[in-house]
């Protein structure tokens, strides 16, 4: 083949392809624990959630599409592309379909910094915990901008008490780590998880792990926070006017956040990848991933919901002492001396 | 490897376009738009030459820190003020936002 | 490959810029600030700062844009939508000779005055432990005040913005 000059032939590029796409990285980025992981956890999810709420309720849950209705999450995937995107005429349908697009990226964006064995993590940051908390604090104005968007009283009322909510809740969540980061002296995630070796964090850090959790329910606007899509009363919250594919965008965003959430629940609090080693590291951070979602969804059929305004002050006031109270009790196990444990 | 000279070109190109904002919109919330240009062409005036100083001057990035912080604490009360001044006003014009009393 | 991601940022930070100024709606332009702003934090992962760079991300467009969106809102709804003439007279015509001669002067001074550019550590990173230390060490006060003062803003802005509901039925504008 003739060379033009200076760019490389068709031979080179193939092999360059195929190099790229047989890199570790490349493999990472888009099986796992990226692309592919992350879809097909957060479509697991839509079905863990339907069959959990349902057993919670005395029913039964998806059946009929493939066995156990686990191809559920396909159908409805299948189902909502074909569907016509209708929006209100007065809604602003490029902004409404941004948003949704960028719900997903939001949502999917911290999982590279999240690790899921020793060493497999697609981007081993410094600063791996300030930016996962950086991203989820974008989620609050895409989904006002939804709200807001759609032109509708409801949506625009479903993505204010959004805003409202999570704005409230994230400077608990990010209090209750800072006793995570003072025993520890890094941000790194995958330090983190080795430095649960001998106890997991769950255990001194008993308060910080009751706030991060309560916290991380009020970020996924679930019961008892649901009030944002409180489905009684705001019809789907500010999701309301989406559908078709960005319909399923926002929902797939939302379930998305859920396996995130978890999987930052697991990193932080309850050791991550470590395990005994019969079984490889990234099915042990898999499970405890899957655990603490299905305590969240069975969490979703027990309580009643919390009111908007006793919710929002929860969050400023008790959530936040609770979550000094355990930066006090870290303070205290360092004096005491103790924080040899928990040095890598 | 970028030269210095650079980032500070794109922080003075930055400058400018908060100037012309300043200068010519009429909207108070465009106005702080361009005054938050301002600062952040600023910021990276500073991390620019903390950072390509040999040594690099650790002080740099510290103002930064600040100057992120306060710029937003000045952001919130220049809403505030743009949201009284609505409210007593009906306009956010600062044209015609042109009296001190009332 | 820096060369292209600074091009990229760079483009994405001043075209970002001109459109939250230039766009017909506000809320456009909010969401053309909150994209000049992840620009700014992306130069700052260039120049090696990256926790600078998330602190910006979460102050910056989680906060102070959701404020400008939320406060847009409230502006618009009380009263329709606010229609901007701008008039691209005089006013506009001024603006852009002034900004364009500041922004030359500056870059005109730093590329006279210093052609050489200094000579710095590659791929240098901003040593965390650090940044802490200093600021807690050497800027205490700066850091106790910046606390004082977003206490002051949050009880500023809260008082500033209430709505005296008692006042309403008076009938009397304020």
């Amino acid at each position: 083949m003739k060379r033009l000059q200076g760019l490389p032939t068709f031979q080179e590029l193939v092999s360059l392809a195929v190099r790229i796409i047989t890199s570790r990285t490349f493999l990472e980025i888009v099986v796992f624990p990226g692309l592919l992981n992350i879809l097909l956890s957060a479509a697991l999810l839509t079905w863990l959630e339907r069959k959990v709420i349902a057993r919670v309720q005395l029913r039964i849950g998806p059946l009929y599409a493939g066995m156990w209705g686990i191809l559920q999450p396909i159908a409805d995937g299948v189902k909502l592309m074909f569907k016509e995107m209708i929006f209100p005429e007065l809604a602003d349908a490029k902004l409404l379909m941004l948003c949704a697009l960028s719900l997903m990226l939001i949502a999917a964006a911290p999982v590279v910094a999240i690790p899921f064995g020793d060493g497999l993590v697609i981007a081993n940051m410094d600063i791996g915990l300030i930016y996962v908390f950086a991203v989820i604090s974008l989620f609050p104005s895409v989904i006002l901008l939804i709200g807001w968007g759609s032109n509708s009283k409801f949506s625009f009322l479903g993505g204010l008490r959004s805003l409202f909510q999570q704005v409230s809740y994230e400077i608990p969540m990010w209090l209750s780590v800072l006793g995570i980061v003072m025993l520890t002296g890094t941000l790194n995630l995958s330090q983190i998880v080795k430095a649960q070796q001998n106890v997991w964090f769950a255990l001194p850090q008993v308060l910080g792990f009751v706030v991060f959790f309560t916290a991380v329910l009020a970020e996924l606007e679930r019961i008892p926070f649901d009030l944002p899509e409180a489905e009684t009363e705001l019809v789907m919250g500010w999701m309301t006017e989406l559908s078709g594919v960005a319909f399923m965008l926002g929902f797939l965003a939302m379930y998305t956040k859920l396996y995130l959430m978890s999987a930052l629940i697991t990193t932080l609090f309850l050791g991550g990848w470590l395990g005994p080693f019969t079984v490889p590291q990234p099915v042990w951070f898999v499970l405890k991933t899957f655990v603490v979602a299905s305590i969240i969804v069975i969490i979703r059929g027990s309580f009643p919901r919390v009111r908007v305004d006793l919710l929002l002050k929860a969050g400023w006031t008790r959530l936040l002492l609770l979550a000094l109270a355990n930066i006090f009790v870290t303070v205290v196990l360092i004096l005491l001396g103790l924080d040899w444990v928990w040095r890598v | 490897m970028e030269p210095l000279s650079s980032y500070l070109i794109v922080s003075s190109a930055l400058l400018g376009i908060g100037i012309y904002g300043l200068v010519s919109k009429r909207n108070a919330i465009r106005l702080l738009f361009s005054v938050e240009l301002i600062v952040n062409a600023a910021n990276i005036n500073f991390v620019a030459f903390a950072r390509y100083s040999n040594p690099p001057i650790l002080s740099g990035w510290d103002i930064v820190f600040y100057s992120v912080a306060a710029a937003a604490m000045e952001a919130t009360v220049g809403l505030a003020l743009i949201l009284v001044a609505f409210r007593l006003n009906g306009t956010i014009d600062v044209r015609r936002l042109n009296r001190l009393r009332g | 490959m820096p060369d292209i991601a600074f091009l990229a940022l760079s483009g994405l930070v001043i075209a970002s810029a001109i459109f939250a100024l230039e766009a017909k709606e506000l809320i456009y332009g909010a969401v053309g600030l909150a994209f000049s702003l992840i620009g700014v934090a992306g130069l700052f992962v260039l120049l090696g700062a990256e926790y600078l760079a998330m602190f910006q991300v979460a102050v910056y467009v989680g906060a102070v844009v959701v404020l400008i969106l939320f406060t847009i809102m409230l502006v618009q709804r009380e009263s329709g939508r606010i229609v901007e003439e701008e008039e691209p007279g005089r006013l506009g015509r001024a603006g852009v000779l002034v900004a364009g001669l500041v922004a030359l002067a500056v870059a005109g001074a730093v590329i006279i005055l210093a052609p050489v550019s200094p000579e710095a550590p590659e791929s240098y990173r901003v040593p965390l432990r650090e940044l802490g230390v200093s600021l807690a060490s050497s800027y205490a006060v700066a850091l106790v005040i910046l606390g004082l003062l977003i206490g002051a803003t949050v009880l500023g802005g809260l008082t500033l913005a209430k709505i005296d509901r008692e006042e309403k039925p008076s009938g009397t504008a304020q």
